[in-house]
């Protein structure tokens, strides 16, 4: 296989988005291509869930290329769920990889915000089990309540752990021009104080509205080239070194222990392996907290911390900018925002600025090792990425 | 006549699979597909649970409340809950209704009560 490099990224502010769909995957392609320099792609790559859906529009990848004025490159639009966009990477890595293609282009959009917060949760639904999970009026907020509920059982783990993520996710979007929420917030008005029950109530107890992430609009890009297109220009040399992609049961309630991600464990140990790393050495993390319970629950099966500690490690600041592993420095889903099929682009997007060292204020010192987690159905397929600066 | 929510029993291994799968997970059996149909127990311990307090638009409920079931003989089955205050780990027992209604469609399902 050859080595892959990130060219060029750009992105949208992850909001509500007044101009369609198609120009929201235009705009990061755009940025991207100006970033890297590069006119001329080979190959496009748009990831994204719903557009045939919830805007009406399908072929997205051949509206996106001629919007783009890149034909005739070759165009595929890919739907795998919340994890569409790093499986929208993955694709694009092998088509370098492989050596068909030079220069490959890979936009995540969504634009979710075209219909009201119901509809939109009842889109994402459908991704539940139709006969097992669906038809009771399962969506991935209960789904992710009765994960919460058995975890804070078996672990520990309490309101104010799960708040604490929330805190710290909205905290760090404060310093992301692009995140949808810019909103400091505290345990005192989530959690202690007389008003937090009005605040922060319950949508799928024991989660709150502030353990949720925002319905989000908007798209990211990543420009993905082969060794000797990189060397030609001149930018720093941020390497994707590792991907492992790993699925498990469809309906949640077969898996043997329902706390435990086994594809998220699986798909974690395949990326590190591949880039040849381990789990301590990654300097800065992405994980999908679509439900703040998610990031404590992954930054254990990824390996950053034992089974049943993430939230000890959260309490003592670990997971900070700043702490031994920052996880989410861009926000999280949970503040950055989550337009589902752009969603794992959106989390390359912000390690390469990190390994790049353009994070401005939320700049993780140093960082040359960074890793994803993007989290398809409940768990059920997880893409999880490592990318590697080199000198 | 009493209704039940049928799991799929691999003819070659015995393995019990709800939903139903193609291939049986345990042997990989897959010359046939074959499986026999048989009832899901109704008697069972609460695993997890959660109140919905927006409801799928279809739902003319304020609130609805989705459990995990263990079922007595081991398997899992998720379903709707009509019990006053759940816990995790207690007795429950379920009976077949309409889940879920859409405009030509009513979908049955298990819900269970506190046994
Ligand atoms: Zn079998």
């Amino acid at each position: 296989m050859r080595e892959v490099y990130v060219a060029g990224i750009g992105i949208t502010s992850f909001t509500r988005l007044e101009y369609p769909l198609v120009e929201i995957a235009a705009y990061p392609g755009l940025m991207a291509l100006r970033d890297s320099g590069l006119k001329k792609i080979d190959q496009l790559y748009v990831a994204n869930m719903g557009s045939g859906r919830v805007n009406g529009q399908t072929g997205l990848a051949s509206a996106v290329v001629d919007h783009l004025s890149l034909t005739p490159a070759g165009a595929v639009t890919i739907e795998n769920g919340p994890a569409s966009g790093a499986s929208a990477i993955k694709e694009g890595f092998m088509a370098v990889a492989s050596g068909m293609h030079d220069v490959v282009m890979v936009i995540g959009a969504e634009r979710m915000r075209e219909v009201n917060q119901l509809e939109a949760t009842d889109f994402v639904a459908t991704l539940t089990h139709p006969l097992a999970e669906y038809i009771y009026g399962v969506t991935l907020p209960s789904l992710a309540g009765m994960f919460a509920r058995l975890y804070m059982e078996k672990y520990g783990v309490t309101s104010r752990h799960l708040a604490m993520v929330a805190v710290k996710n909205h905290h760090n979007a404060m310093d992301n021009f692009y995140a949808h929420l810019h909103e400091e917030i505290t345990l005192e008005g989530i959690l202690d104080s007389p008003e937090a029950s009005t605040n922060n109530p319950y949508v799928a107890d024991p989660l709150r509205f502030y353990d949720m992430c925002p319905v989000s609009d908007g798209g990211a890009c990543l420009i993905l080239v082969s060794a000797d297109v990189m060397k030609k220009l001149n930018k720093p040399m941020i390497r994707l070194a590792g991907i492992g992609q790993a699925t498990d049961t469809h309906a949640v309630h077969e898996r043997k222990d329902p706390t435990y991600l086994f594809a998220v464990r699986e798909a974690a140990k395949k990326s590190f392996a591949m880039a040849g790393v381990k789990p301590e050495d990654v300097d800065v993390a992405e994980l999908h907290d679509a439900f703040t319970i998610l990031e404590i629950a992954e930054s254990e099966e990824v390996g950053f911390f034992k089974k049943g500690e993430g939230h000890i490690a959260l309490e003592k600041g670990e997971t900070k900018i700043g702490g031994k592993i920052p996880i989410n420095p861009s926000g999280g889903l949970k503040a950055k925002g989550h337009p589902v099929g752009a969603t794992g682009v959106g989390q390359a997007h912000e390690i390469v600025l990190q390994l790049r060292g353009e994070a401005k204020k939320r700049q993780v010192k140093n960082a040359k090792i960074g890793f994803t987690c993007n989290f398809g159905g409940f768990g059920n397929n997880v893409v999880c990425l490592t990318f590697i600066k080199e000198k | 006549m009493e209704l039940n929510i049928y799991a799929y029993k691999c003819k070659r291994c015995g393995h019990i699979h709800y939903p139903y799968k193609t291939i049986c997970k345990n042997c990989g059996e897959n010359d046939h597909n074959e499986f026999d149909i048989v009832p899901l127990p109704k008697k069972g311990k609460l695993l997890t649970y959660t109140t919905l307090y927006n409801p799928p638009s279809d739902y003319e409920v304020p609130t609805l409340a989705l459990g995990i079931v263990e079922l007595e003989g081991g398997h899992r089955i998720t379903g709707q809950l009509n019990i006053k205050n759940p816990k995790i780990g207690m007795n429950v027992e379920g009976k077949v209704e309409v889940v879920r209604k859409e405009a030509y469609n009513k979908h049955l399902g298990m819900v269970f009560y506190q046994a």
